[in-house]
C-alpha cells in the first residue's frame, strides 16, 4: 500500500523584498497510515511552514517546488478547488492556538456541526448526533449544554480539545497538528497529547505533530525529523534519535530543555547565536556558527543527508558517536 | 426587560424613546387625529398652543404638527431604505472585496475612495440634478423625485458602510479561525455567512445608525436647497418653506429643526452605544 503521505524535495520560498526566503528547503519525508512523526525546531525552522505548505494553507507570496504524494497521488498541481475537495475529508489541520482558532461569535455546536453538513452532507439532526458523540470521545462533560456555549466560555484545554474534535470529524486520513499544545498549560499538555495519540489509533490517521518541544514528542510519535533553518537535519525513528543522536543541534535542543534536578539559580543552557539569514544563500552548514564542534569544514562545505543505517539520516560532517 | 432597560445611561432611554416616538408617528400618521397635513385652514399663522393647532400653524395655515408628523414618514421612509439597500450593497461589496483581495479589491477601493472624496451632498446634488432631469424640462413628480433622492442616497451611502465592512473584514479574514474553516474544505461563500459576517455585524449595525443621521441631513439640506421634495412633505421641505417667514413665524423653522436634531443626535447616541457594547464583547474574547 501506498503511503498516506510522501513529500519529495519540498522547498518552500516567499518573495519578499529583500529577495527570496528559503522557508524549507528540499525536504523529503514518508508517512504510512496510523503513523506519526514530530517536526521539532526552534522558531523559524520552517516547521509550521512545512505543514502549511503539504495542506496547501499558504499564502499567495509562497512559492512552492517538489512533489505532495497523497495516497500515491501527486497532489502538487493540484487546483484550490481540488485541494480545497481534500481538506478536511483527506487532510485537516489543528491550529496552535485555541483561543483564535474558533469563531467568537457562534456556538460550539454550530462550528462543529458546520464541517458535517458541508463536507459529509449530514442533515442537521445526524450532525448534531455526530457532534454530540464527538464531543464524548474528546472528554468534554455535558456535550449537551456545550454545544450552546461560546468559545469565551472555555478554558484553553477544552477549546483544543473542540479543535480536535472539529478537525477529525470528517474522519482525514491525515492529521496536522501544528503546536497543539503550545498554548496550554502543561497538565493540559499531557491530556491533550494522550488524547490525539488515542484518535490517531483509533481512526488510523497519520499524523504530523509539530512542536518545538522535544518532550512533547517523545512520547507520541514513531519517528522525528528535526529542522534547522528550513532543512530536515536529523530524520529516524524516535527511539533511535534519542538513544543514538547524531546532530549537535539535536543535542544542543535537548539540553536546553529545563529540567526539575539541576540546583536553583543556575543558568538555563540556550544555543548561543541565531539562525542564518534565510533570504541568502551562504556555504557550509547552516548550524555552523552556532556549533560547540564546529570545524573548517563546516563552514566551507554543507553537509548532504547522510544515511547512517537503522532509517537514520542525519546532516553533519562530524556527527555525534562517529558515522557508523 | 424593562428593569434592565432603566438600568441604562438617560441618553440612551431618551435616544430609543425618541427613535421609537418617531417611527410610531411614521406607521400610524394616518390614524392619528389632527387636522389633515396638506389642507390650509382659516388660521394663517398662528402661534403653538392655539386652540386646534398645538404647534401653530404656517403662513399659508398649514397645521405644523401634522406636517412633523407626516414629515416623519417621509423622513424615515427615504433614511431606512437608502441606509438598508445603500448598506446592504455597500456591506456585500466591501465584504467580498476584502475577502478575495486581488484586482477587484484595488478596484472597489479606488472607486469607494473616489466617492468618499466627494461630499455627501455635492454628490446627491449632482446625482439628483441628473437623475431626476425630465426630457421636456418640466420639474419631476412627486413621487419619482423621492425616488430619486432615495437612489442618489443608496449610492452615497453604498462607499460609507463598504468601507467600514471591507476594513472589519480585512481584520477578520487573517484570523486563525478562518483558515481552520477553510481547512476543513468550508466554501468562500459559507465562510463569508457563517464567519465573516457575524463579526463584522457590530461594525456595520454601528455605522448603520450614523449613516440614517446622515441622510436625514442630507435629505433635509437637499429640501432646503431646492432640489428635494417640495411643498413640505417632509422636515426638509417644511424648513424650505419656513425660513422665509422666519420673522413672521418662527415656530414653523423651530418644530421640524428640532425633529430633524433629535433624531440625528438620537441615532448617533444609538450607534454610538452599539458599538461601545460590542466593543465590550470583543474586548471579552
Amino acid at each position: 500500500m501506498s503511503p498516506v503521505l510522501k513529500l519529495t524535495d519540498l522547498s518552500v520560498s516567499f518573495n519578499t523584498p529583500r529577495g527570496m526566503l528559503k522557508a524549507v528547503r528540499s525536504v523529503t519525508i514518508e508517512l504510512n497510515a496510523g503513523e506519526s512523526l514530530g517536526v521539532v525546531g526552534e522558531s523559524g525552522s520552517g516547521k509550521t511552514v512545512l505543514s502549511r505548505a503539504t495542506m496547501g494553507l499558504l499564502p499567495r507570496t509562497a512559492v512552492r517546488t517538489g512533489t505532495i504524494e497523497y495516497l500515491g497521488t501527486d497532489i502538487s498541481n493540484y487546483s484550490a478547488k481540488e485541494v480545497r475537495d481534500l481538506w478536511g475529508t483527506g487532510m485537516a489541520m489543528i491550529f496552535q492556538d485555541p483561543m483564535t482558532a474558533l469563531n467568537p461569535v457562534r456556538r460550539i455546536g454550530d462550528q462543529l456541526t458546520e464541517s458535517l453538513v458541508v463536507r459529509l452532507g449530514m442533515d442537521k439532526k445526524a450532525a448534531r448526533e455526530k457532534a454530540i458523540a464527538l464531543l464524548k470521545r474528546v472528554r468534554i462533560p455535558d456535550p449537551d449544554a456545550m454545544m450552546r456555549k461560546f468559545p469565551y466560555q472555555l478554558s484553553g484545554g477544552m477549546r483544543q480539545r473542540i479543535m480536535i474534535a472539529i478537525a477529525v470529524s470528517c474522519n482525514p486520513e491525515m492529521l496536522f497538528a501544528d503546536e497543539p499544545t503550545t498554548a496550554l498549560d502543561v497538565t493540559v499538555q499531557a491530556q491533550v497529547l494522550e488524547l490525539l495519540s488515542e484518535l490517531r489509533k483509533e481512526f488510523n490517521m497519520a499524523m504530523i505533530l509539530v512542536t518545538h518541544d522535544l518532550g512533547v514528542v517523545a512520547g507520541h510519535t514513531d519517528k522525528i525529523a528535526v529542522m534547522y533553518a528550513g532543512d530536515v537535519v536529523e530524520y529516524a525513528p524516535t527511539r533511535q534519535l534519542f538513544s543514538n543522536m547524531k546532530m549537535p543541534y539535536t543535542e544542543a535542543l535537548l539540553k536546553s530543555i529545563p529540567r526539575l534536578e539541576t540546583p536553583t539559580g543556575t543558568r538555563l543552557p540556550v544555543i548561543e547565536g541565531r539562525l542564518p539569514d534565510p533570504t541568502k544563500d551562504e556555504p557550509g552548514c547552516p548550524f555552523a556558527n552556532r556549533c560547540p564542534y564546529v570545524t573548517d569544514k563546516c563552514r566551507a562545505e554543507k553537509p548532504p543527508l547522510t544515511d547512517g543505517g537503522n532509517n537514520h539520516f542525519y546532516r553533519c560532517w562530524y556527527p555525534i558517536g562517529g558515522a557508523q | 426587560m424593562l428593569n434592565r432597560f432603566w438600568k441604562k445611561p438617560i441618553g440612551f432611554k431618551l435616544s430609543t424613546v425618541w427613535i421609537i416616538f418617531i417611527l410610531f408617528l411614521a406607521i400610524f400618521r394616518d390614524l392619528l387625529p389632527g387636522p389633515a397635513w396638506d389642507e390650509s385652514t382659516e388660521a394663517l399663522g398662528v402661534g403653538p398652543g392655539s386652540p386646534g393647532h398645538f404647534f401653530g400653524t404656517t403662513q399659508d395655515g398649514f397645521d405644523v404638527l401634522a406636517g412633523i408628523i407626516n414629515g416623519a414618514r417621509l423622513s424615515v421612509l427615504v433614511a431606512v431604505t437608502s441606509v438598508l439597500i445603500g448598506g446592504g450593497i455597500g456591506t456585500f461589496i466591501g465584504i467580498t472585496a476584502a475577502y478575495f483581495k486581488g484586482t477587484y479589491d484595488k478596484v472597489v477601493n479606488v472607486v469607494f475612495n473616489m466617492m468618499l472624496s466627494i461630499p455627501n451632498l455635492v454628490l446627491s446634488l449632482a446625482l439628483i440634478s441628473v437623475l431626476a432631469a425630465t426630457k421636456d424640462g418640466t420639474p419631476a413628480s412627486d413621487g419619482r423625485k423621492v425616488g430619486v433622492m432615495i437612489l442618489s442616497l443608496i449610492i452615497v451611502i453604498i462607499p460609507i458602510l463598504g468601507r467600514i465592512a471591507r476594513s472589519a473584514t480585512l481584520q477578520w479574514s487573517t484570523r486563525e479561525f478562518i483558515i481552520a474553516s477553510k481547512s476543513m474544505g468550508t466554501k468562500d461563500m459559507t465562510i463569508i455567512k457563517k464567519h465573516i459576517v457575524p463579526n463584522v455585524a457590530p461594525a456595520i449595525l454601528a455605522i448603520g445608525f450614523f449613516a440614517v443621521g446622515v441622510v436625514i441631513i442630507v435629505e433635509g439640506s437637499l429640501s432646503i436647497l431646492g432640489i428635494g421634495i417640495a411643498g413640505g412633505a417632509s422636515w426638509g421641505s417644511m424648513l424650505a418653506i419656513g425660513r422665509s417667514y422666519l420673522e413672521f413665524s418662527p415656530w414653523e423653522t423651530y418644530f421640524p429643526v428640532a425633529c430633524i436634531a433629535f433624531t440625528v443626535l438620537s441615532t448617533n447616541y444609538f450607534g454610538d452605544y452599539v458599538r461601545a457594547n460590542l466593543d465590550k464583547r470583543e474586548s471579552k474574547i
